[in-house]
């Protein structure tokens, strides 16, 4: 019997991912030898062209991961949902826009000026800009469109199963690939990992006060934490209340508190919503002036709550005049 | 310019605001106004959503510093609406687009009023700006969605 095809692959990535696939160490060689890996841009020779010529639905699963900004980006993603009978958005860039999603909060504009001309490092005396094609000696040269923003992959392309972290650890990834394998999937849209969130599985969550209660808002690079001790007790803020729970506390074995790359819990579409309105209740300020002292020691709130997910919040980008 | 109303969503608690009057009476004279019992219930998810539904402000009418039915559901929302007005400035949104006070008025009278303040104020501002939570996404999404 021909071995199921599988695609791995990256669009806009830092090649964590990636990294998190050959993580699985032997048991990779095990799934190699059960599957037939068609496309893995980061390790292996294939092209393109290879996939388009290949039959829609032909892949039986594609682990994609990276957020999509460019055209190019936009193009595979579509082909890999040609091919491929399952999608999975693989990592927070994938299912949430990532860390590159940050880039919402400036302009399409700001980025170019900044990167072309405004860097001290940049000389650059023609003012010469990346264009989407440009002729050089009689040849058109074309580049991919940056695009205005950055999109999460189910703003471009229809996604079977979600599997967040960044980058998702080896064991959840060797659970989603052998559910394929084996045909035991939940269903369609689901994220493949618990509902809970981290702190049901905290071991920090004995330690809570049954009230806790913060004057101070205090930075994990400020204060010696307590490595035993819930982060949001000492006054640090831990995303652990609005964050799914699957990661494996990486973090937290490292003494640094949760910073939210698995997203929302089960139901929930904007996190940093969800823990502000959490925040709130242990924020110890009654008065006008004490509410604005606490809540200005939080230091880029948006860049905090949202470093994984700005495009899929509700907030998504800022706001220009146009 | 001059036809431009701005869009307020006015939430206020039933324990101070308004609760001797007729509720249909009111709210006949306010537009988009939500009585609730304590404004603690407020989630800043909620107030996101109502940008998300078009609206370009957001009025919170509590019950007075020390006075909650429910011990300290106005200061929540007092907390959440600081906290929320951070992350609409990062994102380009004024923060005086979200306001809370706490007080009372039994008769309801000063709700329209304050609504009226309000909208002038945002009349001043203008429109929110286009670009991020009412953004359409492309459409070749929608329909990748399966028209969500
Ligand atoms: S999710 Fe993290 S590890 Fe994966 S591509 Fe994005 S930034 Fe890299
Ligand atoms: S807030 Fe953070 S440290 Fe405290 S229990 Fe939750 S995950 Fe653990």
């Amino acid at each position: 019997m021909a071995k199921p095809k599988i695609a791995i692959c990256w669009l806009g990535s830092c090649g964590g991912c990636d990294e998190a696939v050959v993580d699985m160490n032997e048991v990779l060689l095990r799934v190699a030898a059960a599957v037939d890996i068609i496309l893995w841009p980061v390790a292996m020779d294939f092209k393109y062209d290879s996939l388009k010529g290949m039959k829609n639905g032909e892949i039986a699963l594609s682990l994609v991961n990276g957020h999509v900004r460019n055209s190019e980006q936009e193009e595979i993603a579509k082909l890999l949902r040609e091919k491929s009978q399952l999608i999975l958005a693989f990592g927070s860039c994938a299912c949430l826009g990532g860390t590159p999603g940050l880039a919402n909060l400036t302009t399409k504009e700001d980025i170019f000026s900044w990167v072309y001309r405004d860097a001290p490092t940049v000389v650059n005396p023609n003012g010469n800009y990346p264009q989407t094609t440009s002729s050089v000696n009689g040849k058109v040269l074309t580049l991919p469109e940056f695009y205005d923003r950055v999109y999460a992959l189910n703003d471009v392309i229809d996604v079977d199963y979600y599997l967040p972290g960044c980058p998702p650890p080896p064991y959840s990834v060797m659970y989603a690939v052998s559910a394929v394998l084996e045909d035991k999937l939940p269903p369609k849209g689901s994220i493949l990992a618990p509902h809970r969130a981290l702190c049901d599985s905290c071991k920090r969550n004995q330690s809570k006060p049954d009230k806790i209660s913060i004057k101070e808002i205090r930075r994990i690079h400020e204060v010696e934490a307590d490595p035993d001790t819930c982060f949001l007790a000492q006054g640090i803020i831990c995303l652990g209340p609005a964050t799914r729970d699957g990661c494996g506390e990486a973090c937290m074995s490292i003494n640094m508190p949760c910073r939210g790359c698995f997203g929302p819990v089960e139901g929930v579409e904007d996190s940093g919503a969800k823990f502000i309105s959490a925040m709130a209740s242990i924020l110890d300020a009654e008065s006008d002036e004490e509410v604005a002292t606490v809540v200005n020691q939080f230091v880029d709130p948006v860049g905090y709550l949202y470093r994984f997910s700005v495009p899929a919040s509700m907030l998504q980008k800022k706001r220009v005049e146009k | 310019m001059s036809e431009y109303k701005p869009k307020l969503v006015c939430f206020s608690c039933k324990f101070s605001w308004g609760y001797l009057r007729d509720e249909d009476t009111l709210s006949s004279k306010i537009d988009n106004w939500m009585p609730l019992i304590c404004t603690g219930k407020i989630d800043a998810t909620h107030m996101l959503e109502a940008f998300k539904a078009g609206a370009d402000g957001i009025l919170i009418l509590g019950c007075p510093e020390g006075d909650c039915h429910y011990q300290d559901g106005n200061y929540e929302a007092k907390k959440r609406v600081y906290l929320v007005r951070r992350l609409l400035e990062s994102v380009g949104i004024e923060k005086e687009r979200i306001r809370i006070e706490l007080s009372r008025d039994p008769e309801g009278n000063r709700i329209p009023r304050l609504v009226e303040e309000m909208r002038q104020e945002l009349a001043k501002l203008g429109p929110l700006k286009k670009g991020s939570m009412i953004e359409k996404k492309p459409k070749e999404t929608i329909k990748a969605r399966g028209g969500k």
